[in-house]
Protein backbone atom coordinates (compact mmCIF):
# COMPACT_ATOMS: atom_id res chain seq x y z
CA UNK A 1 0.00 0.00 0.00
CA UNK A 2 2.37 2.81 0.50
CA UNK A 3 5.12 1.91 -1.98
CA UNK A 4 1.78 2.08 -4.06
CA UNK A 5 1.06 5.25 -3.03
CA UNK A 6 4.50 6.72 -2.93
CA UNK A 7 5.80 5.87 -6.78
CA UNK A 8 3.47 8.36 -8.19
CA UNK A 9 4.82 10.82 -5.72
CA UNK A 10 7.96 10.07 -6.17
CA UNK A 11 7.91 10.25 -9.94
CA UNK A 12 6.47 13.49 -9.71
CA UNK A 13 9.12 14.90 -7.29
CA UNK A 14 11.63 13.45 -9.59
CA UNK A 15 10.15 14.68 -12.76
CA UNK A 16 9.79 18.37 -10.72
CA UNK A 17 13.38 17.85 -10.10
CA UNK A 18 14.19 17.56 -14.12
CA UNK A 19 12.26 20.25 -14.83
CA UNK A 20 13.32 22.22 -12.23
CA UNK A 21 17.27 21.33 -13.18
CA UNK A 22 16.10 21.92 -16.66
CA UNK A 23 15.19 25.51 -16.01
CA UNK A 24 18.31 25.96 -14.37
CA UNK A 25 20.77 25.69 -17.18
CA UNK A 26 22.75 22.70 -15.52
CA UNK A 27 21.30 19.89 -17.14
CA UNK A 28 24.58 17.74 -17.50
CA UNK A 29 25.48 17.75 -13.68
CA UNK A 30 21.93 17.53 -12.52
CA UNK A 31 19.31 15.64 -15.07
CA UNK A 32 21.37 12.46 -14.89
CA UNK A 33 20.16 11.16 -11.72
CA UNK A 34 16.87 12.23 -12.01
CA UNK A 35 16.27 10.35 -15.38
CA UNK A 36 14.07 7.34 -15.31
CA UNK A 37 16.04 5.48 -17.16
CA UNK A 38 19.59 4.45 -15.57
CA UNK A 39 21.84 4.24 -18.49
CA UNK A 40 20.78 7.55 -19.34
CA UNK A 41 23.22 10.40 -19.88
CA UNK A 42 22.27 14.21 -20.79
CA UNK A 43 24.40 16.01 -23.19
CA UNK A 44 25.18 19.68 -22.72
CA UNK A 45 24.31 20.08 -26.74
CA UNK A 46 23.39 17.92 -29.23
CA UNK A 47 26.43 16.38 -30.88
CA UNK A 48 27.41 17.84 -34.56
CA UNK A 49 25.68 16.03 -37.89
CA UNK A 50 22.83 14.68 -35.39
CA UNK A 51 19.68 13.98 -37.34
CA UNK A 52 16.53 12.50 -34.94
CA UNK A 53 12.95 11.48 -35.45
CA UNK A 54 10.14 10.55 -33.88
CA UNK A 55 9.42 7.59 -31.78
CA UNK A 56 5.70 8.20 -31.98
CA UNK A 57 4.80 5.27 -29.43
CA UNK A 58 6.82 6.90 -26.46
CA UNK A 59 5.78 10.62 -27.39
CA UNK A 60 3.00 12.65 -27.06
CA UNK A 61 1.50 16.08 -28.31
CA UNK A 62 -1.34 17.56 -26.39
CA UNK A 63 -3.78 20.95 -26.22
CA UNK A 64 -5.16 22.50 -23.12
CA UNK A 65 -8.03 24.99 -23.75
CA UNK A 66 -10.75 26.46 -21.32
CA UNK A 67 -14.28 25.00 -22.37
CA UNK A 68 -17.13 26.72 -20.40
CA UNK A 69 -14.36 28.22 -17.95
CA UNK A 70 -12.80 24.67 -17.31
CA UNK A 71 -9.54 23.07 -18.15
CA UNK A 72 -9.93 20.01 -21.12
CA UNK A 73 -6.91 18.78 -22.84
CA UNK A 74 -6.91 17.03 -26.28
CA UNK A 75 -4.02 15.55 -27.90
CA UNK A 76 -2.94 14.90 -31.55
CA UNK A 77 -2.25 11.23 -31.95
CA UNK A 78 -0.60 11.68 -35.11
CA UNK A 79 2.77 13.98 -36.09
CA UNK A 80 5.71 14.13 -37.46
CA UNK A 81 9.17 15.07 -36.27
CA UNK A 82 12.37 15.75 -38.12
CA UNK A 83 15.07 17.44 -35.48
CA UNK A 84 18.62 18.20 -37.13
CA UNK A 85 21.66 19.72 -35.35
CA UNK A 86 23.96 20.16 -38.48
CA UNK A 87 26.79 21.95 -36.04
CA UNK A 88 27.54 22.16 -32.96
CA UNK A 89 26.03 25.48 -32.96
CA UNK A 90 21.85 25.27 -32.29
CA UNK A 91 21.50 28.53 -34.74
CA UNK A 92 21.68 26.07 -38.13
CA UNK A 93 19.48 23.51 -36.70
CA UNK A 94 16.26 22.47 -38.09
CA UNK A 95 12.83 21.18 -36.71
CA UNK A 96 10.04 20.02 -38.49
CA UNK A 97 7.12 19.04 -37.31
CA UNK A 98 3.93 17.91 -39.08
CA UNK A 99 0.93 17.16 -37.33
CA UNK A 100 -2.13 15.68 -38.32
CA UNK A 101 -4.97 17.90 -37.41
CA UNK A 102 -7.68 15.80 -38.35
CA UNK A 103 -6.45 12.62 -35.72
CA UNK A 104 -7.33 14.99 -33.10
CA UNK A 105 -8.98 13.36 -29.72
CA UNK A 106 -10.60 15.20 -26.86
CA UNK A 107 -12.25 12.16 -25.69
CA UNK A 108 -15.74 13.11 -26.82
CA UNK A 109 -16.73 12.19 -30.14
CA UNK A 110 -19.17 14.88 -30.46
CA UNK A 111 -16.15 17.28 -29.24
CA UNK A 112 -14.19 16.19 -31.86
CA UNK A 113 -16.50 16.33 -34.36
CA UNK A 114 -17.09 20.41 -33.74
CA UNK A 115 -13.25 20.63 -33.65
CA UNK A 116 -13.16 18.70 -36.90
CA UNK A 117 -16.13 21.39 -38.39
CA UNK A 118 -15.51 24.49 -41.03
CA UNK A 119 -15.47 26.70 -38.08
CA UNK A 120 -12.93 25.44 -36.41
CA UNK A 121 -9.83 23.37 -37.52
CA UNK A 122 -11.46 22.73 -41.10
CA UNK A 123 -9.86 19.60 -41.49
CA UNK A 124 -11.37 18.89 -44.57
CA UNK A 125 -9.71 21.77 -46.19
CA UNK A 126 -6.53 21.91 -44.20
CA UNK A 127 -6.27 18.14 -42.61
CA UNK A 128 -2.63 19.25 -41.07
CA UNK A 129 -0.50 21.40 -39.44
CA UNK A 130 2.86 22.72 -39.78
CA UNK A 131 6.01 24.21 -38.07
CA UNK A 132 9.32 24.90 -39.66
CA UNK A 133 12.26 26.24 -37.38
CA UNK A 134 15.06 27.54 -39.08
CA UNK A 135 16.37 29.20 -36.36
CA UNK A 136 16.74 27.50 -33.30
CA UNK A 137 18.93 29.44 -30.38
CA UNK A 138 19.86 28.26 -26.80
CA UNK A 139 18.31 29.47 -24.01
CA UNK A 140 18.63 30.37 -20.47
CA UNK A 141 16.43 27.10 -20.25
CA UNK A 142 16.97 25.00 -23.16
CA UNK A 143 16.70 25.85 -26.31
CA UNK A 144 14.51 28.05 -28.78
CA UNK A 145 12.77 27.16 -32.17
CA UNK A 146 11.12 30.36 -34.39
CA UNK A 147 9.66 30.11 -37.64
CA UNK A 148 6.48 29.87 -39.60
CA UNK A 149 3.69 27.89 -37.70
CA UNK A 150 1.16 27.13 -40.15
CA UNK A 151 -2.55 25.60 -39.14
CA UNK A 152 -5.89 26.27 -41.17
CA UNK A 153 -4.18 27.82 -43.50
CA UNK A 154 -2.73 30.73 -41.60
CA UNK A 155 1.36 31.25 -41.29
CA UNK A 156 2.40 33.21 -38.29
CA UNK A 157 5.70 33.49 -37.12
CA UNK A 158 5.67 31.32 -33.57
CA UNK A 159 8.60 30.65 -30.93
CA UNK A 160 8.79 27.21 -29.52
CA UNK A 161 10.76 26.94 -26.21
CA UNK A 162 11.87 23.42 -25.75
CA UNK A 163 14.34 21.67 -23.37
CA UNK A 164 16.69 18.46 -24.94
CA UNK A 165 18.65 16.01 -23.65
CA UNK A 166 20.33 12.58 -24.82
CA UNK A 167 20.31 9.70 -23.19
CA UNK A 168 21.97 5.91 -24.55
CA UNK A 169 19.24 3.12 -24.04
CA UNK A 170 20.23 -0.35 -24.74
CA UNK A 171 23.33 0.81 -27.00
CA UNK A 172 21.39 3.53 -28.54
CA UNK A 173 21.16 7.42 -28.47
CA UNK A 174 18.16 8.61 -27.85
CA UNK A 175 16.77 12.29 -27.42
CA UNK A 176 14.08 13.51 -24.90
CA UNK A 177 12.44 17.23 -26.11
CA UNK A 178 9.85 18.30 -24.49
CA UNK A 179 8.39 21.75 -24.19
CA UNK A 180 5.11 24.13 -24.65
CA UNK A 181 3.97 27.13 -25.89
CA UNK A 182 0.61 29.65 -25.72
CA UNK A 183 -0.82 29.94 -28.86
CA UNK A 184 -4.11 31.90 -29.86
CA UNK A 185 -6.01 29.85 -31.69
CA UNK A 186 -8.28 33.46 -33.57
CA UNK A 187 -4.84 34.16 -34.67
CA UNK A 188 -4.98 30.97 -36.85
CA UNK A 189 -8.58 31.92 -37.81
CA UNK A 190 -9.78 28.41 -35.48
CA UNK A 191 -13.27 29.64 -34.70
CA UNK A 192 -15.33 31.31 -37.44
CA UNK A 193 -19.10 32.30 -37.11
CA UNK A 194 -20.13 31.76 -33.20
CA UNK A 195 -17.00 30.08 -32.15
CA UNK A 196 -14.79 33.66 -32.50
CA UNK A 197 -16.59 34.64 -29.42
CA UNK A 198 -14.05 33.53 -26.63
CA UNK A 199 -16.07 33.15 -23.44
CA UNK A 200 -17.22 29.96 -23.53
CA UNK A 201 -14.15 28.58 -25.63
CA UNK A 202 -10.79 30.19 -24.11
CA UNK A 203 -8.69 31.93 -26.86
CA UNK A 204 -5.38 30.61 -25.34
CA UNK A 205 -4.26 27.38 -26.19
CA UNK A 206 -1.80 25.45 -24.57
CA UNK A 207 0.44 22.96 -26.71
CA UNK A 208 2.33 20.53 -24.38
CA UNK A 209 4.89 18.25 -26.08
CA UNK A 210 6.89 15.39 -24.40
CA UNK A 211 8.91 13.58 -26.89
CA UNK A 212 11.31 10.75 -27.41
CA UNK A 213 13.64 10.60 -30.56
CA UNK A 214 15.70 8.19 -32.02
CA UNK A 215 19.39 9.36 -33.61
CA UNK A 216 20.75 8.81 -36.57
CA UNK A 217 24.36 9.87 -37.49
CA UNK A 218 24.84 11.67 -41.18
CA UNK B 1 -40.63 40.15 9.21
CA UNK B 2 -37.47 39.28 11.14
CA UNK B 3 -34.52 37.81 9.57
CA UNK B 4 -34.45 34.60 12.06
CA UNK B 5 -37.31 32.11 12.08
CA UNK B 6 -39.90 32.26 14.56
CA UNK B 7 -42.17 29.73 15.93
CA UNK B 8 -45.10 31.76 14.29
CA UNK B 9 -43.59 32.01 10.25
CA UNK B 10 -40.40 31.80 8.36
CA UNK B 11 -37.81 34.18 8.96
CA UNK B 12 -36.35 36.63 5.41
CA UNK B 13 -33.26 34.35 5.43
CA UNK B 14 -35.23 31.50 5.02
CA UNK B 15 -37.90 32.86 3.02
CA UNK B 16 -34.68 34.02 0.31
CA UNK B 17 -33.49 30.77 0.30
CA UNK B 18 -37.13 29.16 -0.69
CA UNK B 19 -38.08 31.37 -3.55
CA UNK B 20 -34.44 31.98 -5.02
CA UNK B 21 -34.04 28.24 -5.12
CA UNK B 22 -37.47 27.95 -6.79
CA UNK B 23 -36.80 30.61 -9.04
CA UNK B 24 -33.81 28.93 -9.80
CA UNK B 25 -35.32 25.76 -10.94
CA UNK B 26 -37.19 27.53 -13.33
CA UNK B 27 -34.36 28.81 -14.82
CA UNK B 28 -32.80 25.38 -14.88
CA UNK B 29 -35.60 23.89 -16.63
CA UNK B 30 -36.11 26.64 -19.10
CA UNK B 31 -32.08 26.30 -19.56
CA UNK B 32 -31.98 22.64 -20.04
CA UNK B 33 -35.04 22.61 -22.80
CA UNK B 34 -33.55 25.38 -24.32
CA UNK B 35 -30.51 23.36 -25.45
CA UNK B 36 -31.87 20.06 -25.55
CA UNK B 37 -32.98 21.46 -29.55
CA UNK B 38 -30.32 22.78 -30.31
CA UNK B 39 -27.34 21.15 -32.05
CA UNK B 40 -23.94 20.64 -30.70
CA UNK B 41 -22.69 24.24 -31.18
CA UNK B 42 -21.22 27.15 -29.29
CA UNK B 43 -25.34 28.74 -28.12
CA UNK B 44 -25.62 24.97 -26.86
CA UNK B 45 -21.91 25.19 -24.82
CA UNK B 46 -23.21 28.56 -23.25
CA UNK B 47 -26.78 26.81 -22.37
CA UNK B 48 -25.30 24.16 -20.96
CA UNK B 49 -22.56 25.65 -18.70
CA UNK B 50 -25.04 27.81 -17.64
CA UNK B 51 -27.03 25.76 -16.04
CA UNK B 52 -23.99 23.47 -14.73
CA UNK B 53 -23.23 27.07 -12.46
CA UNK B 54 -26.57 27.23 -11.57
CA UNK B 55 -26.91 23.86 -10.76
CA UNK B 56 -24.04 24.39 -9.02
CA UNK B 57 -25.64 27.46 -7.12
CA UNK B 58 -28.59 25.47 -6.04
CA UNK B 59 -26.58 22.60 -4.47
CA UNK B 60 -24.26 25.77 -2.52
CA UNK B 61 -27.63 27.40 -1.66
CA UNK B 62 -29.11 24.30 0.08
CA UNK B 63 -26.14 23.06 2.11
CA UNK B 64 -26.33 26.75 3.56
CA UNK B 65 -30.11 26.51 3.84
CA UNK B 66 -30.11 23.40 5.72
CA UNK B 67 -26.91 24.64 8.03
CA UNK B 68 -29.39 27.78 8.38
CA UNK B 69 -32.64 25.44 8.76
CA UNK B 70 -30.73 23.80 11.82
CA UNK B 71 -29.77 26.98 13.35
CA UNK B 72 -33.36 28.25 14.12
CA UNK B 73 -36.45 27.70 15.02
CA UNK B 74 -39.51 26.53 12.47
CA UNK B 75 -42.82 26.88 13.22
CA UNK B 76 -44.82 24.06 13.77
CA UNK B 77 -47.32 22.36 11.28
CA UNK B 78 -51.04 23.07 12.58
CA UNK B 79 -52.12 20.57 15.53
CA UNK B 80 -55.32 20.06 13.64
CA UNK B 81 -53.82 17.59 10.63
CA UNK B 82 -54.93 14.28 10.31
CA UNK B 83 -51.35 11.94 10.73
CA UNK B 84 -51.50 10.80 7.00
CA UNK B 85 -51.61 14.44 5.96
CA UNK B 86 -48.46 15.10 8.64
CA UNK B 87 -46.80 12.03 7.19
CA UNK B 88 -46.91 13.66 3.62
CA UNK B 89 -45.80 16.85 4.64
CA UNK B 90 -42.44 15.16 6.27
CA UNK B 91 -42.13 12.86 3.37
CA UNK B 92 -42.48 15.81 0.74
CA UNK B 93 -40.53 18.27 2.50
CA UNK B 94 -37.40 15.41 2.82
CA UNK B 95 -37.78 14.44 0.05
CA UNK B 96 -37.40 17.98 -1.79
CA UNK B 97 -33.92 18.45 0.36
CA UNK B 98 -32.88 15.39 -0.94
CA UNK B 99 -33.95 16.14 -4.42
CA UNK B 100 -32.12 19.06 -4.07
CA UNK B 101 -28.62 17.23 -2.89
CA UNK B 102 -29.13 14.54 -5.77
CA UNK B 103 -30.39 16.42 -9.35
CA UNK B 104 -26.51 19.03 -9.15
CA UNK B 105 -24.52 16.07 -7.81
CA UNK B 106 -25.98 13.55 -10.71
CA UNK B 107 -25.45 16.57 -12.97
CA UNK B 108 -21.82 17.20 -11.21
CA UNK B 109 -21.16 13.61 -12.04
CA UNK B 110 -22.79 13.34 -15.44
CA UNK B 111 -20.69 16.08 -16.42
CA UNK B 112 -17.54 14.44 -14.95
CA UNK B 113 -18.61 10.84 -16.77
CA UNK B 114 -18.71 12.50 -20.20
CA UNK B 115 -14.99 13.97 -19.46
CA UNK B 116 -16.33 17.68 -19.36
CA UNK B 117 -15.24 19.24 -16.32
CA UNK B 118 -17.62 21.60 -14.12
CA UNK B 119 -16.54 25.16 -13.79
CA UNK B 120 -18.76 27.73 -11.62
CA UNK B 121 -19.33 30.66 -13.62
CA UNK B 122 -15.65 30.79 -15.01
CA UNK B 123 -14.73 31.29 -11.32
CA UNK B 124 -13.42 28.44 -10.35
CA UNK B 125 -13.08 24.32 -12.15
CA UNK B 126 -14.68 21.57 -9.69
CA UNK B 127 -13.19 18.53 -9.24
CA UNK B 128 -14.08 15.50 -11.31
CA UNK B 129 -16.28 12.77 -9.72
CA UNK B 130 -15.65 9.85 -11.92
CA UNK B 131 -13.61 9.13 -13.73
CA UNK B 132 -14.23 9.31 -18.11
CA UNK B 133 -17.45 6.49 -19.19
CA UNK B 134 -19.56 6.80 -21.89
CA UNK B 135 -21.97 4.02 -20.30
CA UNK B 136 -21.98 5.95 -16.66
CA UNK B 137 -22.58 8.94 -18.77
CA UNK B 138 -25.18 7.27 -20.12
CA UNK B 139 -27.10 5.88 -16.92
CA UNK B 140 -26.24 9.30 -15.45
CA UNK B 141 -28.32 11.52 -17.90
CA UNK B 142 -31.10 8.62 -16.80
CA UNK B 143 -30.60 9.17 -13.11
CA UNK B 144 -30.49 13.41 -13.78
CA UNK B 145 -33.61 13.53 -15.71
CA UNK B 146 -35.71 10.73 -13.87
CA UNK B 147 -34.73 12.82 -10.67
CA UNK B 148 -36.46 16.00 -12.19
CA UNK B 149 -39.35 14.41 -13.23
CA UNK B 150 -39.93 13.17 -9.81
CA UNK B 151 -38.55 16.19 -8.49
CA UNK B 152 -41.85 17.99 -10.38
CA UNK B 153 -43.82 15.03 -8.64
CA UNK B 154 -43.04 15.98 -5.43
CA UNK B 155 -43.16 19.88 -6.40
CA UNK B 156 -47.02 19.68 -7.37
CA UNK B 157 -47.55 17.61 -4.13
CA UNK B 158 -45.84 20.75 -2.08
CA UNK B 159 -47.86 23.37 -3.90
CA UNK B 160 -51.32 21.34 -4.01
CA UNK B 161 -50.31 21.20 0.28
CA UNK B 162 -50.49 24.47 0.49
CA UNK B 163 -53.19 25.35 -1.29
CA UNK B 164 -55.26 22.99 0.61
CA UNK B 165 -53.91 24.21 3.68
CA UNK B 166 -54.70 27.98 2.48
CA UNK B 167 -57.86 27.62 0.78
CA UNK B 168 -59.72 24.36 2.86
CA UNK B 169 -57.94 24.07 6.45
CA UNK B 170 -57.77 28.04 6.28
CA UNK B 171 -54.62 27.90 8.28
CA UNK B 172 -51.30 30.30 7.65
CA UNK B 173 -49.14 27.68 6.16
CA UNK B 174 -49.03 29.17 3.00
CA UNK B 175 -48.51 32.89 4.62
CA UNK B 176 -45.82 32.18 6.49
CA UNK B 177 -43.66 31.39 3.89
CA UNK B 178 -44.91 34.45 1.79
CA UNK B 179 -42.81 37.33 2.25
CA UNK B 180 -45.50 40.36 1.74
CA UNK B 181 -48.44 39.00 4.24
Amino acid sequence: MRASALTPALGLTLLAAALGCARAGAPAAAAAPAAPPPAATAAAQPPAGAHYTLDPAKSSLEFIFLQAGAKNTGRFPRFTVGLDFPGADPAGGRLDVTVEVAALETGDKDRDETLRSDDLFAVTKYPQAHFTATRIVRTATGFDAEGPLTIRGVTRDTHVPFTFREASENGATVGYMAGKTVLRRLDFGVGQGDWKATDQAGNEVTVSFNLRLTRAMR
Amino acid sequence: MTLRNTTQRWGAIAQLFHWLIVALIIVQLTLAEMADDLPNGMRKLTLLSRHKSFGITILMLVILRLIWRSLNAHPPLPDNLKPYERKLATFSHGALYALLFAIPLSGWTMSSARGFPVSWFGFFQLPDLVPRSRPLYEALVTTHVTLVGVLLAVVALHIAGALKHHFVHKDDVLKRMLPFT
